[in-house]
C-alpha cells in the first residue's frame, strides 16, 4: 500500500478511529500490528511469511544472544541469526545479480554455462526490514541494549507501518519504549504529523512524479547522444525527483506515526544544502549512513587504524552502500564515486589540519542525534568549518556539492554503465546529438523552476525544521501555504506510483 | 509569540481547499465539460479481467483508437446481448494484446481486431499496451481497492479529467514554443475523448459541431505526416505476420476465433495509409495468412461513406450505423452473435 492511495486514505482513517478508542492499550497495539501485516499485505500477501519468520527468529534469537554466557554459542547463536538475514535479502535481492556474474565468470574461463535466468520477485522493503532486525541481534549480541519482553512489541518493532517499506531505518531504543507505555496523539501531535502527510505527498506526487519523473525518465530512455541541455535538464530532473520521492516518503511516514503518538527518527535534513560530502551523508538518508557508521564502518575499524586503513573502511562502507540500493554494478560505482568524494575531501581537510596543526576527522559521518526531536544541524561543514556562516561562499561551496552529487546520480538512474557514460558525454558536449532535441520548453521550464526552488528552500532551511519555521508564520499564511499544497496534489492527478526506495 | 501550528490554519486550508475546487468544478462545468474516466493501465486492467466470460455471451475488442470511438458498446449489447470488452487503447498497435491473450491458457473467448496500418504493421506503439499488460498482471489488492474507491469519484467530478485539468495538461495547453524537431504537446480539444467506463470514446456534441475542434486535431494528425520512419516491408512484415498467425493459431485451438476490421478513415489520413499500406500487401495478405475473415469498411454501402470528422474517429451517431453494421456481418458470417436483424444490418 502506498500513502498516495486512495487505499491508503480509507486505512489511515480508520486507523485514526481506532487508535482513538477506549480500548485497552494492548488491544490498540495488536490492532496497530494487524493494520500493518495488512498494509503489508496489501501488496503482496505470500511475502507476510517472511516478515514473520524474521520477527519470531530475531526475537528468540536475540533474547538467547543477551542471555546466553558461553561465548561461542553467543557467536554462533549470531551466525544464524546473520545468515537467516542475509541468506534471505541475498537470495531475494542479489539472487539474479550473483547468478549473472557467475556465469559472467564462468564464461570468461571458457565454460559454456548457461542457466535459466531466475524469476525472483524483490519483496518490498526487505531491505530496510533486513537492516533493522539485523541492528537488534547485533546490540543483542553486544549487550548494547536490552532485549525486548514481548513479542508484540518487537512484531510492532519491525512492522509499524509507517517504516516498515522505505524506513526511516529504525533502532529499537528508538521505537519500542515508545510501545510500552499508552501513546495517542495530542492535538498538537495531530496537526504537526497531518502537516507532515500533506508536505510529504506534495513532494512525492506534485514535484518528483508530476513535475519531474516525465523528464527524468524521457532523458535516461533516449537510448542516443543528446544535447547538452537536455541532458543536464535530465539528470537535474532525477536529482529532484529521488530527493521529492524519498524525502516525500520519509515525511509522510513521520507524519503517519505522529498522528498515532509515535516519534520516528528523522531521514533527511536539506541535503541539497551540503557543504561536502560527509555534510551531504549527514543530511540525507541519515538512518542509513548513520546504521552503515555503526554496523559495519566502526566495526571494520573506522578511523582508529591509521590513515591507510580509514581511506580503506571508507571505502568499503561506500561500496557496500551503494550495493545496498540495488542488484547491479552501477549502484556499486555510484557509492565508489561518493567514496572517491570522501577521500578527496578527507585528503583536504587533512592537509589544511596538518597547516593549522588541528587533527582532522573520520571521513564517514559523525554520529548525529536521531532520537525524537529533529536532530540538530550540523554546525560545522566538512570543507571548512568558517564557510557556513558566510553565506555567499558557503552557498557556491554548497552548489558545488550538488553538482557533484548530480554526476553521481548519472550512475543511480543508469542502467548500464554504457548508458552512464552516453549520459556524461552528452552532458559535456563531448559527443554530438544523434537525433533532434528532445525535451519541450514547458519541461525544461519546470526543471529549472523546481530545482531552483528546491535549491533555495534547501539554503534557506538548512538550520531549521519545518514545523519550526510553519509555527513562526501567520497562521493565515500557514493555513494558505498548506491548502495550496493539497490543491496541487489533487490538481496534479498523478495516479499512485510507487515510491523509487520500495525497489531498495 | 506563535511556536507552533494552530488549528484555525488547519480549518483555513479545508476552506480555501473546499472553495477553490467548488468554483473549479463548477466553473468547468458552466464551460461543457463533462466527468469521464482516466483510460489509464488501472481502467484496462479491470477491463481486462472480464475476458474470461462465456465465449457465448461476450466478445472481445482490440485494435487502437478507432475501433474504441466506432464501436458503440450500448448497440452492440442491446442488439445482441452479448457484452463488449473494449480492450484497444489509443495510439497503440494490438499486436502486443493479441499475444498477451494467445498465450493466456484460459482464454477461449471471442475477437475482433482492428487494424490501423499505421500502428498495426509497425514496431512502435507498444509502450502503452505493455504497461497495461504488466499491471494487470502484476496488480497487487491495495490497486485494487483503489480502483474500486476512485472509480464513483471519478465519474462525478470533471475537474479530475487527467488529460485535460492536471497541472502537466493545464502546462500544456499552454503552447510554450519548443525548439525545432520537439515533438509537442499534443493538445486534443475537451470534447473529443472523452472516455466511458466501458472504455468506449464518444465525441461530445460540442465536439461534432464545432468544425474548428475539427482542424485542432486534424492538424495534430499532420504532425504524423512528418514521420520518416518507412512503413515495415520485407523481413520485419514477415515477421509480424508470423506471428500474429502463431497467435491466431493458438487462440482457435482452443475453441476460441478471431477476426478482423478495418474501420473508416477519410482525407490525407486515408490517401496517405492507401499510398504506404496498400490494401493488397497488408491487408489481404493479413487475412490470407492467417486464414481469417475481415470486414474492410469500404466493402459495405452502409459504412463505405461514413466520414470522420477529423478524418479518423467517427461521431457518436455514424458510430452506432458502423457497429449495426459489423453485427450484422458477424452474425451472418461468424454466427457468434444473433442479432434479429442481422441480414438487414449488413445489407
Amino acid at each position: 500500500m502506498v500513502f498516495n492511495s486512495y487505499t491508503f486514505v480509507a486505512f489511515f482513517v480508520i486507523m485514526l478511529v481506532l487508535h482513538n478508542l477506549p480500548i485497552p492499550w494492548k488491544a490498540k497495539k495488536v490492532n496497530l500490528l494487524i493494520a500493518s501485516y495488512v498494509f503489508y499485505a496489501a501488496w503482496n500477501p505470500p511475502f507476510i511469511l517472511l516478515l514473520w519468520l524474521s520477527t519470531v527468529v530475531d526475537f528468540f534469537v536475540g533474547r538467547a544472544l543477551y542471555t546466553q554466557p558461553n561465548k561461542n554459542k553467543r557467536r554462533l547463536l549470531l551466525v544464524v541469526s546473520l545468515i537467516g538475514n542475509l541468506g534471505m535479502l541475498c537470495f531475494f535481492k542479489y539472487g539474479g545479480f550473483i547468478l549473472e556474474n557467475f556465469v559472467h565468470i564462468t564464461n570468461a574461463l571458457g565454460l559454456d554455462y548457461h542457466p535459466a535466468k531466475p524469476n525472483i520477485i524483490l519483496p518490498a522493503g526487505i531491505s530496510f526490514y533486513t537492516f533493522t532486525t539485523l541492528c537488534y541481534t547485533i546490540d543483542m549480541y553486544k549487550k548494547k541494549s536490552k532485549p525486548v519482553k514481548s513479542l508484540l512489541d518487537f512484531s510492532l518493532f519491525v512492522t509499524f507501518f509507517p517504516h516498515l517499506v522505505a524506513g526511516p531505518i529504525v533502532r529499537p531504543p528508538q521505537l519500542v519504549p515508545q510501545f510500552e507505555t499508552e501513546h495517542k496523539a495530542t492535538r498538537q501531535q495531530l496537526l504537526d504529523g497531518l502537516m507532515l502527510l500533506s508536505l510529504g505527498l506534495f513532494m512525492k506526487v506534485v514535484c518528483a512524479d508530476a513535475l519531474l519523473a516525465k523528464t527524468a525518465d524521457t532523458i535516461f530512455g533516449a537510448g542516443r547522444p543528446i544535447g547538452p541541455l537536455d541532458a543536464w535538464a535530465g539528470v537535474l530532473a532525477f536529482s529532484g525527483q529521488i530527493f521529492f520521492d524519498f524525502a516525500g516518503y520519509s515525511t509522510s511516514a513521520i507524519g503517519v506515526a505522529m498522528c498515532l503518538g509515535f516519534i520516528l527518527p528523522q531521514n533527511f535534513l536539506y541535503p541539497y544544502a551540503a557543504i561536502g560530502f560527509s555534510d551531504f551523508w549527514r543530511r540525507w538518508h541519515i538512518t542509513l549512513s548513520a546504521w552503515l557508521r555503526d554496523y559495519l564502518y566502526i566495526p571494520l575499524g573506522g578511523n582508529r587504524q591509521g590513515r591507510f586503513r580509514t581511506y580503506i573502511n571508507v571505502m568499503i562502507t561506500m561500496l557496500i552502500g551503494g550495493l545496498w540500493h540495488g542488484a547491479n554494478w552501477t549502484f556499486v560505482a555510484w557509492g565508489g564515486l561518493h567514496g572517491v568524494y570522501l577521500w578527496a575531501e578527507k585528503a583536504l581537510k587533512d592537509s589544511r589540519a596538518k597547516t593549522s596543526g588541528a587533527a582532522g576527522d573520520g571521513g564517514v559521518p559523525e554520529p548525529i542525534d536521531d532520537g525524537v526531536a529533529p536532530a540538530p544541524v550540523i554546525a560545522t561543514a566538512s570543507m571548512g568549518p568558517d564557510l557556513t556562516t558566510k553565506r555567499p561562499a558557503g552557498f557556491l561551496y554548497a552548489l558545488l556539492t550538488f553538482l557533484l552529487i548530480c554526476i553521481t546520480w548519472v550512475f543511480f538512474r543508469s542502467a548500464t554503465f554504457g548508458g552512464a557514460a552516453l549520459m556524461l558525454l552528452s552532458m559535456f558536449g563531448r559527443i554530438p546529438p544523434a537525433g533532434p532535441p528532445v525535451l519541450t520548453t514547458a519541461a525544461i521550464i519546470k526543471v529549472g523552476v523546481v530545482i531552483t526552488l528546491m535549491l533555495a528552500f534547501h539554503w534557506s532551511m538548512r538550520n531549521t525544521t519545518v514545523l519550526k519555521t510553519a509555527g513562526k508564520m501567520p497562521w493565515w499564511l500557514t493555513g494558505t501555504i498548506w491548502a495550496v499544497m493539497l490543491i496541487l496534489i489533487i490538481l496534479s492527478q498523478e495516479t499512485s506510483k510507487a515510491f523509487i526506495y520500495f525497489q531498495f | 509569540m506563535q511556536t507552533h501550528l494552530t488549528g484555525k490554519s488547519a480549518v483555513l486550508a479545508v476552506v480555501i481547499v473546499l472553495a477553490f475546487f467548488v468554483s473549479w468544478e463548477l466553473y468547468l462545468r458552466h464551460k461543457g465539460a463533462v466527468p469521464d474516466y482516466d483510460d489509464g493501465p488501472e481502467l484496462w486492467a479491470h477491463t481486462r479481467a472480464m475476458v474470461y466470460e462465456p465465449s457465448d455471451k461476450a466478445t472481445v475488442f482490440i485494435g487502437s483508437s478507432r475501433i474504441k470511438y466506432d464501436l458503440d458498446i450500448p448497440t452492440w449489447e442491446s442488439l445482441t446481448g452479448n457484452h463488449a470488452i473494449q480492450l484497444s487503447m489509443v495510439g497503440s498497435s494490438p499486436r502486443h494484446f493479441l499475444t498477451d491473450l494467445a498465450d493466456d491458457t484460459n482464454f477461449k473467448g471471442k475477437l475482433v481486431v482492428d487494424v490501423t496500418e499505421v500502428l498495426f504493421f509497425s514496431m512502435r506503439g507498444n509502450e502503452s499496451p505493455d504497461a497495461g499488460i504488466a499491471y494487470y498482471k502484476h496488480r497487487t489488492p491495495a490497486q485494487k481497492v483503489s480502483f474500486i474507491l476512485d472509480k464513483p469519484i471519478e465519474a462525478r467530478l470533471v475537474f479530475l479529467n487527467e488529460g485535460q485539468y492536471s497541472i502537466n495538461a493545464m502546462l500544456g495547453k499552454l503552447h510554450i514554443p519548443d525548439r525545432p524537431g520537439v515533438y509537442p504537446f499534443l493538445d486534443f480539444p475537451p470534447g473529443f475523448e472523452p472516455v466511458m467506463f466501458n472504455r468506449q470514446d464518444v465525441m461530445t456534441a460540442d465536439f461534432v459541431a464545432d468544425t474548428n475542434q475539427h482542424n485542432q486535431v486534424k492538424a495534430i494528425w499532420a504532425l504524423l505526416k512528418g514521420d520518416p520512419t518507412p512503413p515495415m516491408s520485407g523481413k520485419p512484415l514477415d515477421t509480424v505476420m508470423l506471428s500474429v498467425k502463431r497467435d491466431v493459431d493458438k487462440i482457435k485451438a482452443r475453441g476460441g476465433d478471431v477476426v478482423f476490421t478495418r474501420t473508416p478513415s477519410n482525407g490525407f489520413f486515408l490517401m496517405a495509409e492507401q499510398h504506404m499500406y496498400p490494401r493488397k500487401a497488408y491487408w489481404d495478405r493479413l487475412l490470407k495468412e492467417t486464414g481469417c475473415k475481415g470486414f474492410y469498411y469500404a466493402d459495405y454501402h452502409t459504412t463505405a461513406d461514413l466520414q470522420c470528422p477529423e478524418f479518423s474517429h467517427l461521431t457518436p451517431k455514424d458510430a452506432v450505423v458502423y457497429t449495426k453494421t459489423l453485427i450484422g456481418l458477424i452474425a451472418k458470417e461468424k454466427g457468434w452473435v444473433h442479432a434479429k436483424t442481422a441480414d438487414n444490418l449488413s445489407n
